[in-house]
């Protein structure tokens, strides 16, 4: 009986250690290339997942017989929880999809991932618009990932035709848009449509333009070096407006319980006059090249105005009309070996997804405006080409959670649906915030 | 006498051998953990390897629980926690109980009928109820704002954000969903209580409420103890039905203990030492719910056959 035992422990150990060393082995490099895992931030229900499909496949062709990419994808929250939970471990994925700032503050204010610049060579980084990779826009203060793009935080979208059908015209200034909603109301329309139910969206879509327009780049800079605070007027009279918007029925408190995924669907199907979201969100109305629909048909895209916020109360005369920050894009973990064959590698697939031919599928779908200057299309749909000519019109004030660490802005985010909820005052709020802030300095 | 001590001996081994993998998994997979937990709760580890000589961590004692217990949101999160064992047990359990009692004493026709309709909702995968409801209770599109835009145009569907309301639609999912556990469990310990002894009482002159109060409730107080701690634990595990309903908001309104946590984990400025001190509340409260549910049935409750 003990000799029975004593074998089938044996044998129980020797199975252990042989999965043991298969698993080890299945990470090293195999035939020359060598393992990459990449953690990647895609929706893969969303319309335009084949172009995403499509640009993998165009990376893994260009480093065929360097690199064997390991994929992870995951969408929204998930793909964040499980960023910190590698930045935590200490075990990083090789490769990251990552923010400039923002929902990627630890893996900047952590240094976890490498500085690109002397990586990429100045030589290969000249193919750049160089707003795009100044290092100065990143929370890390190098160029942690390479972007694909430029983002603007805000756009207002309007559909033309509903106003139409109403005898109205897009607003231009905000009592404007104010005296159109008990008539868009009236007839069982939302005014603005926002998907307020994330806490950053309101944050990152709305209210750093706000900032931008009423307070100024110059009033965050002074806060940032201590010569201002958030309870100063700028900042508070900027609270003010967004409870303005809610007060005046601009904006509904139904959008704090809208989800992200639920607007442009609804905005689509006519159900609001506007809605508020980035810029990259024109790619949801795009044609799928999968089934060959579009939210929204090219024929229709030519009545949907791309466009900002109207003329607020209390705005600068030369204030910027949107939000702009370096787009997401992708960074090196820094346990990858310095001189390392991996590292190669991971050079290699970075610029790979960053072609030419990579940044014209994501243009072309909607996907994210080209960081490239050698970047260009004509079969862009209507939308697309409204977006082009956005960027060349619309200046850009600070993302707010581009400058500010996430223990300042995430009590902002949270504050901005107390006011909805009528739960705060903007008073309240910026002394909250201010509180914040001096903590974080305290803490440095 | 030899015999005998070899006997004692084999018994030992075989105690051993037969307990002591599950001491092991049982001490990997939870003490280890609670402990791993109640230490970081007490020091300012950010990131990093645990057991690295490079990941830097100091002791800082109370401090996180201090923070915790001055934040409002915890305190939210924490009333939230109350209100789903409150539904649990004063909601789930009764209307668990009651249902169970009506199918047992076929009250109603179609007993096998309405106890897979009761019972469908608990093998429904929980995210997807969440969504399923979420999508009911959605402001702009969902059915029950069209509906009522059918008797009063323009009505605006602010249930889920009246801060006093929030919680309502979620309560009310969770008692949708869970009921249907517990009129299985009690369904089934009452068909293991004797009929013969109902069948007496009922010739004795018992009404169906005496039969109930002086039967039927003695006999399975015990049951109902356990329910109670599966009700209790299972509400202060609660996490995956908010999350897809309504992900704690607005402004962490609808947020329960294991959501606060999340946040301070996970989103915004993650917070592992505060993450890692309400992970410790939670075992606490845990441990302090099931012990005054306990205490109630030593002093209250009936002696089970």
């Amino acid at each position: 009986m003990k000799k029975h035992s004593l074998t089938i422990l044996g044998l129980s150990l020797a199975l252990v250690a042989a999965f043991t060393l298969a698993s080890c082995q299945a990470g090293s490099a195999s035939g020359g290339k060598v393992e990459l895992s990449v953690l990647y931030y895609v929706d893969a229900s969303a319309p335009g997942y084949a172009n995403e499909v499509k640009s993998w496949d165009l990376v893994k062709e260009k480093t065929k017989g360097i690199a064997d990419l390991k994929i992870e994808e995951l969408f929204n929250e998930p793909f964040h929880q499980k960023t910190e939970a590698y930045a935590a471990s200490g075990k990083m994925p090789d490769i990251l999809y990552m923010w400039p700032s923002g929902r990627s503050g630890t893996l900047h204010s952590k240094k976890l991932v490498k500085d690109l610049t002397p990586l990429l060579g100045e030589e290969y980084l000249k193919a750049f618009a160089p707003g795009a990779i100044d290092p100065k826009a990143q929370a890390a203060g190098y160029l942690a990932e390479l972007p694909n793009g430029v983002t603007a935080t805000h756009v207002f979208y309007v559909n033309k035709p509903v106003l139409d059908k109403l005898g109205l015209t897009p607003a231009t200034t905000y009592e404007e848009l104010k005296a159109q909603a008990p008539k868009l109301k009236a007839a069982g329309l939302e005014v603005v449509l926002m998907a307020n139910k994330d806490d950053w969206v309101m944050q990152s879509c709305l209210f750093s333009t706000v900032v931008g327009r009423i307070a100024g780049n110059e009033f965050i800079d002074a806060v940032v070096a201590g010569n201002a605070k958030f309870t100063d007027q700028p900042f508070v009279d900027s609270l003010k407006f967004i409870q303005t918007l809610y007060a005046d029925g601009v904006l509904s408190k139904t959008s704090l319980q809208t989800g992200y995924g639920e607007v442009p669907g609804l905005f689509a199907a006519g159900k609001a006059a506007y809605y508020i979201d980035g810029d990259w969100r024109a790619g949801a109305f795009l044609t799928d090249p999968a089934t060959k629909t579009a939210l929204i048909s090219p024929e229709d895209q030519k009545n949907i105005l791309f466009t900002v916020f109207p003329t607020m109360p209390g705005e600068k005369s030369d204030a910027p009309g949107t939000s702009i920050v370096v787009g997401t894009g992708f960074g090196i973990s820094s346990t990858v070996e310095a001189g390392s064959a991996k590292e190669k590698a991971a050079i290699e697939v970075i610029k790979a997804l960053q072609s030419a031919e990579v940044q014209l599928i994501r243009l072309e779908s909607g996907a994210s405006f080209p960081s490239r200057t050698d970047v260009t299309s004509d079969k862009l749909e209507p939308l697309s080409v409204s977006r082009g000519a956005f960027y060349a019109t619309t200046k850009g004030s600070y993302v707010l959670d581009g400058v500010l660490d996430p223990k300042v802005f995430t009590p902002l985010n949270i504050g901005l649906q107390e006011i909805g909820l009528g739960k705060t005052t903007p008073e309240a709020l910026a002394a909250k915030v201010q509180k914040a802030f001096d903590d974080w300095k305290a803490s440095m | 006498m030899a015999t005998i001590l070899t006997k004692k001996g084999e018994e030992r081994t075989a105690f051993w051998v037969l307990a002591l993998p599950a001491v092991l998994i049982y001490l990997f997979v939870m003490a280890f953990p609670t402990l791993v937990t109640i230490w970081l709760s007490l020091t300012n580890y950010t990131s990093g390897q645990l057991f690295s000589a490079d990941t830097k961590m100091d002791l800082v004692w109370f401090k996180h629980y201090t923070r915790m217990f001055g934040d409002e949101y915890f305190w939210m999160a924490l009333q939230n926690n109350f209100a789903i064992v409150a539904i649990s047990v004063l909601g789930q359990i009764p209307l668990g109980f009651i249902l169970a009692y009506v199918l047992y004493r076929k009250l109603v026709v179609f007993t096998g009928f309405w106890q897979t309709i009761l019972y469908i909702p608990v093998i429904i995968s929980t995210i997807v109820v969440g969504i399923l409801w979420q999508t009911i209770f959605s402001p702009i599109a969902g059915p029950i704002t069209a509906m009522m835009r059918q008797f009063i145009p323009g009505w605006e569907n602010n249930l889920m954000n009246d801060p006093n309301l929030a919680m309502f639609p979620v309560l009310f999912v969770l008692l949708w969903m869970y009921t249907g556990t517990y009129l299985i469990i009690f369904l089934a310990n009452l068909q293991r209580i004797d009929a013969s002894i109902i069948e007496a009482a009922r010739i004795d002159g018992a009404n169906e409420f005496q039969v109930l109060r002086r039967i039927i409730l003695p006999a399975l107080s015990g049951v109902i103890v356990t329910s109670a701690i599966l009700a209790i634990s299972g509400s202060l595990k609660s996490f995956d039905l908010i999350f897809a309903m309504t992900s704690g908001g607005p402004a962490h309104r609808t947020s329960v203990l294991a959501l606060y946590m999340y946040d301070n984990a996970f989103r915004g400025a993650p917070d592992y030492g505060l993450a890692n001190a309400i992970s410790t509340f939670m075992v606490v409260l845990s441990f302090a719910l099931i012990a005054i549910t306990q205490w109630v049935e030593r002093k209250f409750g009936g002696k089970e056959e």
